[in-house]
């Protein structure tokens, strides 16, 4: 028996419908066809499924889609601007090489986005922190961690 | 466009990939992001035990259950005429019999061998309803002995893995001369041994396997994940009656990492195929990570015992080395060659090492197979030589540089063909230790273990010089090219992507000669429709495929100059060709390339080439890591690591740096965390992340990473040698190097050399208590 859910799914009002044991993922990836948003464990050890909800780094295959009830989701899918205008840290993952086969890449940089929007400036052992629920396995992380210091910095000149 | 543009994405110049717009924003194409209408789902329910008859099989409940299309078991394959996959082959048994390993099936029959074989595969309507059926599914299995180490697959009276392999030994090699090696140890000045523990690791890609298989048209189409979509048409070929060439497609979109784990047909892709030649309608597996730890290729697996013998001036008279590699119950042909020949080959590394005795033995267990991961028999071969010569330097109180130093082959001895009859065309290798001290301050080193000190750490430093085979012996390409009257041209290659950022590398070369900004490049890759080849591995397909970029460019430009002669009714000796342009000599006449190809009755020009390395290319490194202890805790932190990296020219600066370090960090995972552990019933206990521990984001950051362009490979025409595998060979043992370097000057002395990987703060604790296993 499926349930409507109605939330903001990257800026726009979203209703689908949705069996109460489905993740969120599961929805995402199916229903929706936001394929950005990636299964690489069973346990909620990689992050590849990580997605913004009310702006928090959430895993969402440890999500119900029907908890999306009323909330904002935002994945990979709309992190770039509607005119297709990268998000700084976008840009900034392309400009440091801070990723190769790309599968972690979306969850990486949600978890990126969301450190950016609680710490303005990060140090390095906050970037770390902020990364240790997602796993890489091409990088070594050494250009991811240095893609976040560079949006940081991005998003920083921007404001200011 | 300005040609100087051009040429800041030529081959040298820093690029951003082409491969990354897609990627970061969602749009990569993985097995499990293609969804067409009316696909179905495969679960596979697999054997909860290591060994055992298989008595019974109900799916009489999971058939009845909603949404099931199908069930099929061993005996329903068997009796529609499939077949094992292509089996290992190419060695001998201690009984000089070719090797005969068990016939390995899309699903098991009869008898199971390791946990996770799969047994019965349910197809239903949703993912859902697969993994209740397969639920439902009733396996009764009669278990039986079962041997999950080496040990006890060597223990009189162990239970046999199969018969083909008399004592579980399913093959062996010998190489080097006994007779002169026990000579030069018996006059030797010094000598040392160890035994060393090359542990079993999960290459553990981020996307696990995943296939997706579609009949139509009377042709199998297979999108999956991998790195040799043709080698997995002639092995689906193989095992499926009625297919050939013509009716099977592979078909690869973005690869979610490969490390060697993707490189041929796994049962499952077979069972997959078999669904979707029955039901006719596209099927899916999605591998979940349990499965790929339980059921995708493994790692490693050596066991060695290693003696070196040196003369008075630390000259290496002899290598001896007695190794046991675990293949698992159903052994790949890569693994059985990486233990018994890959690895062989590259054991001697920089060093001129006169006489070598090596017998190797591969044992069947049951456990998953072994195979192809990330330096493939390279890794265990330098990390038993770099352990022996720190253990040698420690014996005769040298610095370990300095013993390297004296023992490495000369540029004078170039070519120089080692003790396996491997010939090494280039290699400064004292120049690329020279760099890489000087980058490591290795002078230094004394302070900064003071101040370690000071703040109450141990701190170890540890070294790796050596080199590696890459090429995979497979060493031509051919490249198509397509100039669209839309503006691109278009490359065509049968290696594959998988993250390497091959894509780029190619369209760098093909700037150089066609002059054009990048974006006017593409590159297709993944089909065998369009392409057919070895694909990629072993570090081969820079040096393979982007010189038959070079090669197809070039015949490209000359092709379309012919064409411009047409148009512009000149004679060809006349057309010049520069920037996207053809012009006529002298004159302002002249014609877009592309221009060129719509005119054309097809709207394209044509073009191909190809090249073919001469050889095998040699990568060599000198890696220098420095570790600190926590003596409380055991806990080991990399907090140094410099390179130096000869890997000849380089076409993608930023790329290269990516692939040593992260490759790197993958060779300290080995070394520090990770491991595959079986019980002695054979049940798979690191068969999750939180059970496997792969390196998170603090592991370390600060690499000083240098490339020395200045020797070319001379064996192909790009002048470059290999990348992909080098960080990896490197880093685990210069690393542990570094570990037992510390363990020593805490007072171990040469008994810290018995630690064995993964060097866990358990492990490190118990070491520096005297505890070594």
């Amino acid at each position: 028996m499926s349930s409507s859910i109605e939330f903001t799914l990257n800026g726009r009002a979203t209703a689908v419908a949705a069996p109460p044991e489905m993740l969120l993922l599961d929805l995402l990836r199916g229903p929706l066809s936001l394929t950005g948003t990636h299964s690489g464990c069973d346990t909620a050890q990689c992050g590849a499924c990580t997605v913004l909800i009310d702006g928090q780094a959430v895993k969402s295959c440890s999500v119900l889609a029907v908890q999306a009830q009323g909330r904002a989701v935002t994945t990979v899918e709309g992190l770039a601007r509607p005119d297709g205008t990268l998000h700084p840290v976008q840009e900034a993952f392309i400009a440091c090489h801070g990723l190769q086969c790309g599968f972690c890449t979306p969850g990486m940089m949600l978890a990126a986005t969301c450190l950016l929007a609680q710490i303005a400036d990060p140090s390095e052992e906050q970037i770390v922190h902020a990364l240790e629920g997602n796993l890489c396995r091409c990088t070594g992380y050494v250009n991811i961690v240095a893609a976040v210091r560079q949006a940081a910095r991005a998003m920083n000149g921007r404001a200011s | 466009m300005d040609p100087g543009d051009v040429g800041r994405y030529g081959s040298g110049q820093v690029v951003r990939r082409i491969e990354d717009p897609a990627l970061v924003q969602g749009q990569g194409r993985y097995v499990d992001d293609v969804a067409p209408e009316g696909q179905v789902f495969m679960r596979f329910v697999r054997s909860t035990t290591a060994h055992g008859r298989i008595v019974a099989i109900d799916t009489e409940a999971a058939r009845a259950m909603p949404g099931v299309l199908a069930i099929y078991t061993g005996a329903d394959l068997e009796a529609a005429g499939v077949k094992p996959l292509m089996a290992a082959a190419g060695f001998r048994r201690p009984d000089g019999k070719a090797m005969d390993p068990a016939p390995k099936r899309a699903l098991a029959l009869e008898v199971v061998r390791y946990v996770g074989e799969p047994v019965v595969a349910v197809i239903a309507e949703s993912r859902a309803a697969a993994h209740a059926a397969a639920d439902a599914v009733g396996v009764e299995i009669d278990p039986l002995p079962a041997v999950s180490d080496v040990p006890a697959a060597l223990a009189p009276g162990a239970e046999p893995v199969w018969p083909g392999a008399p004592g579980n030994v399913l093959a062996q090699a010998q190489h080097g001369d006994s007779a002169a090696t026990a000579a030069a140890f018996a006059r030797a000045a010094h000598t040392v041994e160890l035994d060393l523990v090359n542990q079993r690791v999960a290459p553990s890609t981020m996307e696990p396997r995943g296939v997706l298989a579609h009949f139509e048209g009377g042709r199998l189409t297979m999108r999956l994940s991998s790195q040799m979509p043709s080698g997995v048409r002639t092995g689906l070929i193989h095992c499926l009656p009625g297919l050939t060439t013509e009716t099977v497609r592979v078909v690869v979109g973005d690869v979610g990492g490969g490390f060697g784990m993707k490189t041929g047909l796994y049962p499952e892709d077979a069972a997959v195929g078999f669904a979707a030649l029955q039901l006719k309608r596209p099927v899916k597996w999605q591998a979940e990570r349990l499965e790929d730890f339980l059921s995708a290729n493994h790692g490693r697996d050596l066991t060695s015992h290693a003696e070196l013998a040196l003369d008075a001036s630390g000259r290496v008279l002899a290598l001896r080395v007695r190794s046991v590699a675990n293949v698992g119950a159903y052994p790949t042909g890569a693994g059985v060659a990486i233990a018994l020949m890959i690895g062989p080959w590259v054991i001697t590394s920089i060093y001129d090492i006169p006489q070598l005795d090596l017998h190797l033995r591969c044992v069947l267990t049951h456990t998953a197979a072994t195979g192809a991961y990330r330096g493939a028999g390279r890794p265990e071969a330098i990390y038993v030589i770099e352990r022996l010569l720190d253990a040698a330097a420690r014996e005769m109180k040298l610095d370990p540089a300095e013993l390297r130093r004296r023992n490495m082959v000369r540029p004078e001895q170039m070519p120089y063909t080692n003790a396996m009859g491997q010939v090494y065309d280039s290699g400064q290798f004292e120049r690329i230790l020279d760099q890489g001290l000087a980058l490591a301050d290795w002078g230094g080193f004394a302070a900064r273990r003071e101040q370690s000190q000071a703040r109450g750490l141990l701190r170890g430093r540890g070294i790796a010089t050596f080199l590696e085979w890459t090429g995979g012996n497979m060493l031509e390409e051919q490249v198509q090219v397509r100039i669209t009257a839309d503006g691109y041209v278009e490359l065509t290659s049968a290696t594959m992507p998988m993250g390497q950022g091959i894509a780029t590398s190619y369209a760098q070369l093909a700037v150089d000669v066609f002059g054009l900004p990048i974006e006017r490049i593409r590159v297709l890759q993944g089909d065998t429709d369009r392409a057919n080849g070895f694909g990629s591995a072993g570090s081969r397909s820079l040096f393979t495929g982007g010189a038959a970029v070079r090669v197809a460019a070039q015949n490209t430009v000359a092709v379309g100059k012919d064409l411009a002669a047409q148009a512009l009714e000149a004679p060809a000796a006349d057309i010049e060709y520069q920037a996207g342009r053809y012009t006529v000599a002298g004159t302002d006449l002249g014609i877009g390339l592309f221009e060129l190809a719509q005119r054309q009755s097809a709207a394209v020009i044509l073009a191909e080439g190809g090249a073919k390395a001469g050889a095998a290319s040699w990568p060599n490194a000198c890696h220098v890591c420095e570790v600190e202890i926590d003596p409380a805790t055991g806990e080991v932190r990399v907090v140094a690591y410099a390179s130096v990296n000869d890997i000849g020219r380089i076409v993608s600066p930023v790329i290269v740096r990516g692939q040593v370090e992260g490759g790197a960090v993958q060779g300290i995972g080995q070394a520090l965390c990770e491991r595959i552990v079986y019980d002695a019933q054979g049940q798979l206990l690191s068969a999750s992340f939180m059970d496997y521990a792969l390196p998170h984001a603090d592991v370390f950051r600060g690499f000083k990473t240098a490339f020395d362009q200045s020797v070319p490979c001379l064996t192909n025409s790009l002048g470059a040698k290999g990348v992909g595998e080098l960080g990896t060979i490197g880093a685990t043992p210069a690393v542990v190097n570094a570990v037992v370097d510390a363990l020593d000057h805490a007072g171990l002395g040469r008994a810290a050399e018995k630690v064995q990987m993964p060097l866990t703060a358990e492990t490190v604790w118990r070491a520096l208590r005297g505890k070594l296993a």
